[in-house]
């Protein structure tokens, strides 16, 4: 990185000192403004000062306050769930708050509403404040991490951002922190968790400790301090010390290959919008230089301290690396940081290059703090790793005469037709849901196949969410591998997540419209609720989650790339016996390299094409056949455990 | 702007003031006022001709005069049965079937109709939404159409622009909107039952009913409507092909029946029992249905009906048959409107058609049978509410037309006066309305994600929501959400011409299930 992005980084992480952001001098007057343009026209990175949040009347008060009253009451698809889960009535809750609402500050307002709608415990459904806050996150510049067990976890700074912003040189990678604004660090975290989103206490203490570093404002209130004090070790028994850090904004902007507003894939999005908006400035705080390669598009190649990455232009989502262990060899290591792309094709294309790059000896899949993203990215990447056709999850409207004005209008005929006839025969059933239906197609589920031959394993903790959840979901539900969890189980997210906006639009035309909201005022929503498939048919992911085999976190995973995670994986893989295939299509001929297979079925076009041939390990030759679709099932004592399709005359 | 119309006029009119009969024709002036409505018929073609209320001379004192000669001066007429956000395409088999279909809920099932239908009917509502209704609304005018039913679901209403759409006209603020009620899909029997309270209360209900072959599970659709109350004066059952012909007798007040029989033959083999309806005295009224399935016109389908009738004996005039696209659908909808449409005399609306004459003996020839044998060529002006909307250059001129644009319909020039959906009165052009479409054509998939960025913005911005509309057509066997994953597999058939052509008449024969009947259509066109 030159002097100039080097520079330019550091401006972006350095942001706006919170106190500046809350009490601050506001940018929004005509001289700054001014000011910033003169910045770009020199081609100098805008200022980084945010706008100061605006104060609602009470007017726009009630307006938000009757928009989250319709909404939550009408089309929130986890409604009965919450209600009996938390013995509580967000419905009411708001009813109450309305009455009070012209006494209230703009403070006390805020935080009673978002109070109400994190009581939910549902990271999908947010509240977003006054335009001051949008895309905006409070960040300290370093990263907690914990390992050992739950009931007496040990918590370590893992990461640190530039030392810049950092004045106490020793407070470094690999401190331990002792206490938080004087209070024992594990009971800092658990208080915090009590403000968090997550259905188990397990998955509230993930996103507590998250959140103890960075805040989405976009979705909840900021930090209460200006600085946090921290009392830390270097080691176990090292001296205490004790160091002052203040919070900044920083703005860490969306990936160019993220979901677009407004898109076709936007009504297809589960995700926690925080996680996400944290995600991203982790990445700006601690993978600067992939951040800045985000926002121009270039693929990157980030070679780290102890491991080199495979460059890949979806850097945003995707890290991969080939990692060498003893037991099986070398392995795949594919992190997926999230489903948040606008392309699932392009997505899983690249997957499918970086697979055939990888060592077909086994895959780890590392889903952890994945907050989701795209369903239709998450549900059809699951076919690349199994022989076997994939079963989507499911997804239910909630039976209100909301949903059923929404789904009976003539404008969402093509977005919720299939859905009308449950939600109409609701009336009769007294069913609280819809019908459940497949946000993806099945057939999309299935069209391309397995691609990668080894055993795979899937790694998860509790912030992997919502999209992740359902990928997780559908991995353990379709048998493809083993899952294991870092904490209980995933993040427990299970839905559609929509906007106002994409509420807005659906509403129109019927006897529920909505109003426009304040400026930049906004929410997320659940609104089709997701039930897993295979043996797990019909469970609610919301607030379960989907467990796995335990793992502790050790010191050397945060501070050595998961070396002991990796391990232990490694040691799951190579319990499980291995097959393989690989299929190369010549001009005249086709070639199938197997191993620990012993018989093959050829299909041409879905019909088979020749008796079902034994075989050992080796490769095969077959004359190429004038088809447009040829399949390859492979077995290994009669179980179907390789299958390749291959589109030959396309078009 | 008041008009007056000379020529030899054809006023199908029950007002014994300007005809003795209702098949009566004369030289003289339809007077048109500044209200749109008709203010007078008068006979005779000379100067002096004035109109009888001399109250409302001054009206006309400076007021255009075309003089169209011998041709006719015909009511506009109406189509009661279309489905406009399927105008453009092209007609539809199912490929290898060989039996007809049942019933309406079949063929929707069949595995090509939505890639066929729905998506490429999709493309164009989701991305060119103003660009499809002004294509259907110009076949229509160039079909001499001035009223037509069928205008897509949309979020705001499309009265007074090109022809009247019949769901959504007010007359100017007149009448409340939804005095015309309207569903294409079967409607359960509480929904029924609330068109039933809707008619009592004034309203007029035209419902798809009954559509499939006699003795097919769908004629319970009918008895359904005469369980909930709906066979009324005011209901209009579109089809009702499916049901036993004595059924007709439970209609004891009886409204009327739109015949489609270019559809029903092509995707049943059978259609409506006409004279069974006419015996019980139900009005007839013809509709042309849709692109997949249908004419291009109610003109086209008249013709349609003629062949019908000749090939089963059933001696309908051209008289009878011009009826039902003109007084018959015009006394259906004064009910609704309370005001005449369809025929030409005092207090009528004003939409008139121009139907060229037979140059020889133009005098002495059976108007019906002129009117039975025109061709969108012979289509020489067309007036909406008073205002010449297309038309040759030399009457639109003579109409004192503005804001026009050029259109050639086979072959010949046309003026059209249509203007842009949203804004004042910006003039636009039938070719930019094509080529928008184009485009949408060649990538749907762009238009379409456009369209939804551009929609989602206005709502993000508090702008005005852009015109929306929905398909009102059965969506077939989709995947949910309605679209195919990938957008670009949508497929949208060249886009349909204007009029009635040599492609689409070789279209016909051996191709769906009307066993040769429709193969003499394109003997009409010559």
């Amino acid at each position: 990185m030159d002097n100039q992005h080097a520079a330019s980084l550091l401006q972006a992480q350095t942001g706006q000192l919170l106190s500046d952001f809350l009490l601050g001098e506001s940018p929004h007057d005509e001289q700054r403004g001014r000011e910033r343009e003169r910045e770009k026209g020199k081609g100098r990175r805008p200022d980084f000062r945010i706008p100061r949040a605006r104060v609602l009347d009470g007017g726009e008060r009630l307006q938000i306050i009757d928009t989250l009253i319709a909404v939550i009451g009408g089309v929130y698809c986890h409604l009965p769930q919450k209600r009996a889960a938390y013995a509580l009535d967000p419905v009411q809750a708001l009813q109450l708050l309305r009455a009070q609402v012209a006494a209230l500050s703009e403070g006390e307002f805020h935080l009673a509403l978002t109070s109400i709608i994190s009581g939910l415990r549902d990271a999908h459904t947010r509240y977003s404040g006054p335009g001051a806050k949008q895309g905006a996150v409070a960040a300290l510049p370093f990263l907690v991490e914990q390992y050992g067990p739950y009931d007496a976890p040990t918590f370590v700074v893992s990461k640190v951002s530039a030392p810049e912003l950092i004045k106490d040189a020793r407070f470094k990678s690999g401190v331990i922190l002792e206490s938080w604004n004087s209070i024992p660090f594990a009971r800092a975290v658990d208080l915090h968790a009590d403000r968090e989103t997550g259905g188990r206490p397990d998955a509230r203490r993930a996103r507590a400790l998250e959140s103890l570093t960075f805040r989405a404002l976009e979705c909840g209130p900021p930090p209460d301090e200006m600085a946090v004090n921290i009392v830390y070790r270097a080691s176990p028994r090292g001296t205490l010390r004790e160091t002052r850090i203040p919070w900044r904004v920083v703005q860490p902007e969306r990936a160019q290959t993220n979901h677009q507003p407004g898109s076709r894939a936007s009504r297809y999005i589960a995700a926690d919008p925080a996680a996400e908006a944290v995600r991203r400035t982790k990445k700006l705080m601690f993978s600067g230089e992939v951040w800045e390669a985000d926002r121009g598009g270039v693929a990157i190649a980030r070679d780290e301290k102890w491991v080199k990455w495979i460059r890949t232009r979806f850097q945003d989502a995707l890290a991969v690396r080939i990692v060498k262990n003893s037991s099986p060899g070398e392995l795949g290591y594919l992190r997926i940081w999230s489903f948040d792309v606008e392309d699932d094709d392009a997505f899983i294309a690249e997957i499918m290059r970086l697979l055939d790059i990888l060592p077909d000896s086994g895959l780890i899949l590392d889903l952890r703090g994945n907050p989701g993203g795209l369903i239709w990215a998450a549900e059809r990447l699951l076919q690349l790793f199994t022989p076997n056709p994939i079963k989507p999850a499911r997804f239910s409207l909630l039976a209100s005469p909301m949903t059923r004005a929404m789904a009976s209008s003539p404008f969402n005929r093509m977005e919720f037709e299939a859905w009308l006839p449950s939600l109409e025969a609701a009336i009769a059933t007294g069913e609280p849901y819809s019908q459940s239906l497949p946000l993806t197609d099945p057939a999309w589920c299935n069209d391309i196949g397995q691609k990668y031959s080894g055993p795979v394993v899937c790694v998860v903790d509790p912030n992997t969410y919502s999209s992740g959840d359902l990928f997780v979901a559908g991995f353990a539900d379709n048998e493809i591998g083993l899952v294991v969890c870092v904490g209980e189980a995933t993040g427990a997210g299970g839905a559609n997540v929509w906007t106002h906006f994409d509420l807005r639009e659906a509403l129109r035309s019927t006897s529920f419209e909505l109003n426009a909201l304040p400026p930049d005022v906004g929410y997320t929503l659940a609104i089709r609720r997701a039930l897993r498939s295979g043996a797990a048919d019909g469970l609610p992911i919301e607030d379960l989650g989907v467990p796995g085999i335990a793992y502790e976190m050790t010191l050397d995973d945060l501070l050595h790339e998961n070396r002991d995670l990796i391990a232990f994986c490694a040691g799951l893989l190579s319990g499980i016996p291995q097959t393989a295939m690989k299929v190369q299509i010549e001009e005249r001929t086709m070639s199938i390299a197997t191993r620990g297979l012993d018989e093959l079925e050829t299909y041409m076009n879905g019909r088979p094409f020749e008796a079902v041939r034994g075989i050992s390990d080796g490769t095969l030759q077959l004359p190429r056949p004038d088809a447009e679709i040829v399949e390859f099932v492979g077995r290994r004592n009669g179980e179907i455990c390789q299958r390749r399709r291959l589109v030959l005359n396309a078009g | 702007m008041s008009l007056i119309v000379a020529g030899r006029i054809v006023p199908l009119t029950n007002d014994r003031k300007v005809a003795q009969s209702e098949n009566a024709s004369f030289q003289g002036r339809v007077w048109i006022g500044d209200d749109g409505r008709i203010a007078a018929v008068t006979r005779g073609a000379g100067v002096a001709a004035t109109v009888a209320h001399s109250v409302r001379s001054a009206e006309f004192d400076n007021a255009p005069v075309v003089d169209v000669g011998n041709d006719l001066v015909v009511p506009g007429f109406i189509d009661l049965h279309s489905h406009l956000a399927y105008a453009t395409l092209p007609l539809w088999i199912e490929p290898n079937r060989t039996v007809p279909f049942q019933h309406h809920d079949i063929w929707p099932t069949r595995p090509t109709y939505a890639e066929s239908i729905t998506w490429p009917a999709y493309a164009f509502i989701e991305a060119a939404p103003a660009e499809l209704l002004a294509y259907a609304e110009i076949r229509a005018l160039v079909g001499g159409t001035t009223s037509i039913q069928g205008s897509p679901p949309s979020n705001r209403p499309l009265d007074g622009w090109l022809v009247r759409n019949i769901e959504d006209e007010t007359l100017d603020g007149e009448i409340g909107r939804h005095q015309v009620l309207a569903s294409t899909l079967t409607l359960k029997p509480e929904q029924l039952g609330e068109r039933a309270i809707s008619m009592r209360q004034g309203a007029t209900f035209i419902y798809h009913c009954a559509e499939g072959r006699p003795g097919s599970i769908v004629q319970r659709e009918y008895r359904a409507a005469h369980t909930a109350g709906c066979l009324q004066r005011r209901l209009v059952a579109i089809h009702t092909n499916a049901i036993d012909p004595a059924s007709y007798n439970t209609w004891s007040d009886p409204g009327a029946i739109v015949w489609s029989p270019f559809s029903n033959l092509w995707l049943y083999g059978t259609t409506t029992d006409v004279p069974s309806a006419l015996a019980r005295e139900i009005s007839l009224c013809i509709g042309s249905d849709w692109g997949p399935s249908g004419t291009r016109n109610v003109l086209g389908e008249l013709k349609v009906a003629s062949l019908i009738s000749e090939a089963k004996g059933w001696g309908l005039s051209p008289f009878d048959l011009v009826k039902m696209i003109t007084a018959n659908p015009g006394d259906v909808l004064a009910e609704a409107w309370q005001r005449q449409a369809g025929r030409l005399q005092p207090g009528a609306l004003g939409d008139v058609v121009v139907i060229a004459s037979p140059t020889e003996g133009a005098s002495r020839s059976d108007p019906f049978k002129t009117i039975l044998r025109a061709t969108e060529t012979d289509v020489r002006l067309v007036i909406v509410n008073g205002k010449p909307l297309y038309g040759t250059e030399q009457l639109m001129q003579q109409a004192s037309s503005v804001q026009t644009s050029r259109i050639s319909v086979n072959g010949e020039t046309r003026r059209l006066a249509l203007t842009r959906f949203v804004g004042n009165d910006e003039a636009w052009s039938y070719k930019d309305v094509l080529k928008r479409l184009e485009e949408v054509r060649n990538d749907p998939q762009a238009a379409i994600e456009s369209a939804r960025r551009l929609a989602f913005a206005a709502i993000r911005t508090g702008a005005p929501a852009p015109l929306r509309l929905a398909l009102d057509m059965p969506t077939g066997r989709v995947p949910v959400g309605g679209l195919p994953k990938d957008l670009s597999k949508i497929i949208v058939p060249p886009i349909q011409p204007l009029v009635h052509d040599e492609a689409f008449f070789a279209s016909i024969p051996g191709r769906g299930f009307h066993e040769g009947l429709l193969d003499g259509l394109g003997e009409f066109y010559g």
